[in-house]
């Protein structure tokens, strides 16, 4: 085993102490819990009808580039407690206004680079709960771009997701739960499957997206991020922002180096969408969706996810937390996801 | 359920600012206009990019609104406000309009959300609570148009942040009235006409159906919650209030858009809302207001022939809500 090797060992025991700075941290417990779905209160919309709401702004023809802009991953992050969080919810640290702009910032470079290879329209649907959804100032976005902001909204990450859109980016991703990136975690699992497959919170929507025919062409973030995603999903553009030391230190490159990084980054992978390169990616059907939640949430999170619709105890599992959930349809997996965001991040 | 409740209350901004009395007191005219004077409604639920309670509200406005702020997204949220009226006025100046009357539609930090030396210096700006006829207030027959933006659906509707004032349900004639139509029906008692309304999909297409097809609708943002949304470029936004202004400036002057019409006498109908504490129903109930009367547990009517006897009795009614 060389020293990555032992790190990780080691870092698989650190989610328990680090689970104070997780972005989706629960509450503390307050029985007997009100497990409404979101709906009751906020009027969710199905996910196929905000699918349908967004194809119809898009245009016929041309070429959507659809961004998930996530923030953990962006140039210089390296601290989810403060920099991830405003002070209304719990942070303390000014450059989270900064890193706001950063985000914005990044996305531009990103969209920049993908009108320059031929991309028309662009979708950015932000993919950070730290303010509940709503980072980007939508005035520092690029104005060409259509924002969807605000929690709680269908399949969090692929709100609206369709298939006239043409290729996805996610820009500030960071690493899957248990391994040594910056701030990584993946939505409230400990340990996320479908097939077999490892997916991270990147490879959830390339497998969503995939199942109707969109790559997962580009995505930023730090080294373990880059690396793991590689090698999940194959051939696509990625950006290295910075090198995971531990899960909150890093050797960061310059934003401005990073923005620069990006923008070439998106003019290639859109070529090489439109080249063939870059393929969707294509799990079989049925999906067999197997994960854990995290083991630092108390009890009642794994008792309101077990009562899911279609979600199975994972056979011969001890730990209580494990489940499996079996479709045809890649995007039930993504409103399956919503509804046990929503258990977590529930205000 | 304390939460139900809650949102409910929250979603109702200008409630919390209906405590005060409304003095025994007539204000003159505003100024008479020189030349094609244009209404403007600002509300802020509605406007671009905004999809969270957190963004409208100052946390100034009562108790109960304390934690719903976050002071750096309302501050910005206040500028983009203001930054969509100046677009509405000038795309209206351009078509011809001299006179602009802006009346703050919206109840964060008391009906104050405009950042007033931010705003274009044609305008008279109508800001602060209490005021009479809240959302119509200084409305008269000098006005030439009549225009609403950002404007939110009614309760029971999938749209960001919908609610209407007090109430889970409001219908006039039997026919179901958002914030838009109550102040059209208004307004009508002066022959005005709304001609343009911004507002998320939810809310342009209910207010179609109320007011028909006729005004100039912009779809700001397109629901997918109560508190998320498909947005646009502010700047889109803006450009689209500009154009769609000077548009309806230009048909409002060829007298395209009739006033909103219902038959008199008005029979209205409301239900408080079911979220709202007994000592709310109470409160209504002890309402001495010729002609109101109680049909059931939280519903009343009232027939009038005057849609401002309307309006003062949803003043009575918000005060008594939150006071």
């Amino acid at each position: 085993m060389n020293a990555r090797g032992l790190g990780c060992a080691a870092l698989g025991v650190l989610p328990a102490l680090l689970g104070a700075q997780q972005p989706m941290q629960a509450q503390p417990p307050q029985p007997p819990r009100d497990t409404t779905p979101p709906a009751a209160y906020y009027g969710v919309t199905e996910y196929q009808q905000a699918r349908t709401k967004l194809a119809a702004l898009m245009q016929r023809n041309g070429f959507t580039v659809y961004i998930v802009a996530d923030m953990e991953g962006l140039a210089g992050v390296v601290r989810n407690a403060t920099e991830m969080r405003p002070e209304a919810r719990g942070g303390h640290d000014p450059t989270h206004e900064a890193f706001r702009k950063e985000l914005a910032d990044e996305v531009n470079a990103a969209i920049a680079g993908a009108r320059a290879a031929g991309a028309t329209q662009f979708v950015v649907n932000e993919g950070h709960g730290g303010t509940l959804f709503r980072n980007i100032h939508p005035e520092d976005l690029d104005p060409d771009a259509i924002l969807i902001r605000g929690y709680p909204k269908p399949n969090v990450m692929e709100t609206g997701l369709n298939p006239q859109v043409d290729a996805m980016f996610i820009i500030g991703a960071h690493a899957n739960a248990r391994t040594p990136g910056i701030i990584s975690h993946s939505y409230a699992f400990d340990s996320f499957t479908v097939n077999g497959h490892v997916l991270n919170e990147a490879g959830i929507a390339a497998f969503i997206g995939g199942a109707m025919g969109v790559p997962m062409a580009l995505a930023a973030g730090d080294n373990v991020l880059t690396a793991e995603t590689r090698e999940m999903l194959g051939d696509l553009e990625t950006v290295t922002t910075k090198i995971a030391e531990s899960r909150s230190a890093a050797a960061v490159f310059p934003p401005r180096v990073v923005q620069r990084q990006i923008r070439v980054a998106a003019a290639r992978a859109v070529r090489g969408v439109r080249l063939g390169r870059i393929k969707p990616l294509r799990l079989e059907r049925p999906y067999h969706v197997a994960f854990c939640t995290r083991p630092t949430f108390q009890a009642w999170v794994p008792e309101a996810t077990g009562n899911l619709e279609g979600v199975a105890r994972m056979a011969g599992d001890s730990t209580g937390r494990c489940f499996t959930y079996q479709t045809d349809s890649a995007e039930a997996v993504g409103n399956l996801l919503n509804e046990i965001e929503w258990i977590v991040l529930k205000p | 359920m304390p939460r139900l409740a809650m949102i409910a209350v929250l979603l109702c901004a200008p409630c919390a600012v209906l405590r005060a009395q409304t003095p025994a007191y007539t204000p003159p005219h505003l100024p008479p206009p020189h030349g094609f004077r244009v209404f403007i409604v600002p509300d802020m639920e509605g406007m671009g990019s905004a999809v969270d309670i957190h963004e409208v509200i100052a946390g100034n406005e009562g108790e109960q609104y304390k934690t719903l702020t976050s002071p750096d997204y309302w501050d910005h949220f206040r500028s983009l406000l203001t930054r969509e009226v100046n677009a509405t006025i000038a795309g209206a100046r351009l078509a011809g309009a001299r006179s602009f009357v802006v009346n703050e539609g919206h109840g964060g930090n008391l009906f104050a959300n405009i950042l007033p030396w931010e705003l274009d210096t044609g305008a008279i700006l109508v800001r602060g609570f209490p005021k009479p006829l809240i959302m119509v207030t200084g409305i008269d027959s000098t006005v030439g148009t009549l225009m609403f933006t950002g404007a939110h659906a009614g309760p029971g509707h999938p749209g960001i942040l919908a609610h209407n004032f007090a109430f889970d349900t409001f219908t006039v004639n039997g026919k179901s009235l958002n914030e838009v139509g109550i102040n059209a029906l208004i307004a009508s008692e002066y022959g005005v006409a709304v001609s343009l309304v911004s507002g998320d999909d939810a809310e342009i297409a209910e207010t179609r159906e109320i007011l028909g097809a006729g005004f100039i609708g912009i779809v700001t943002k397109y629901a997918v919650g109560r508190m998320a949304a498909i947005t646009f470029s502010p700047t889109l936004i803006r450009r689209m209030l500009r154009d769609s202004a000077g548009v309806a400036v230009r048909r409002a002057m060829r007298g395209d858009f009739t006033p909103f019409h219902l038959e008199k006498p008005y029979h209205v109908a409301f239900a408080l809302r079911r979220s709202y504490p007994a000592t709310v129903v109470a409160g209504v109930d002890s309402l001495s207001w010729s002609g109101l009367e109680k049909t059931a547990e939280r519903s009343y009517r009232l027939t009038t022939d005057d849609a401002r006897q309307m309006g003062y009795l949803l003043d009575a009614i918000e005060r008594v809500v939150l006071h």
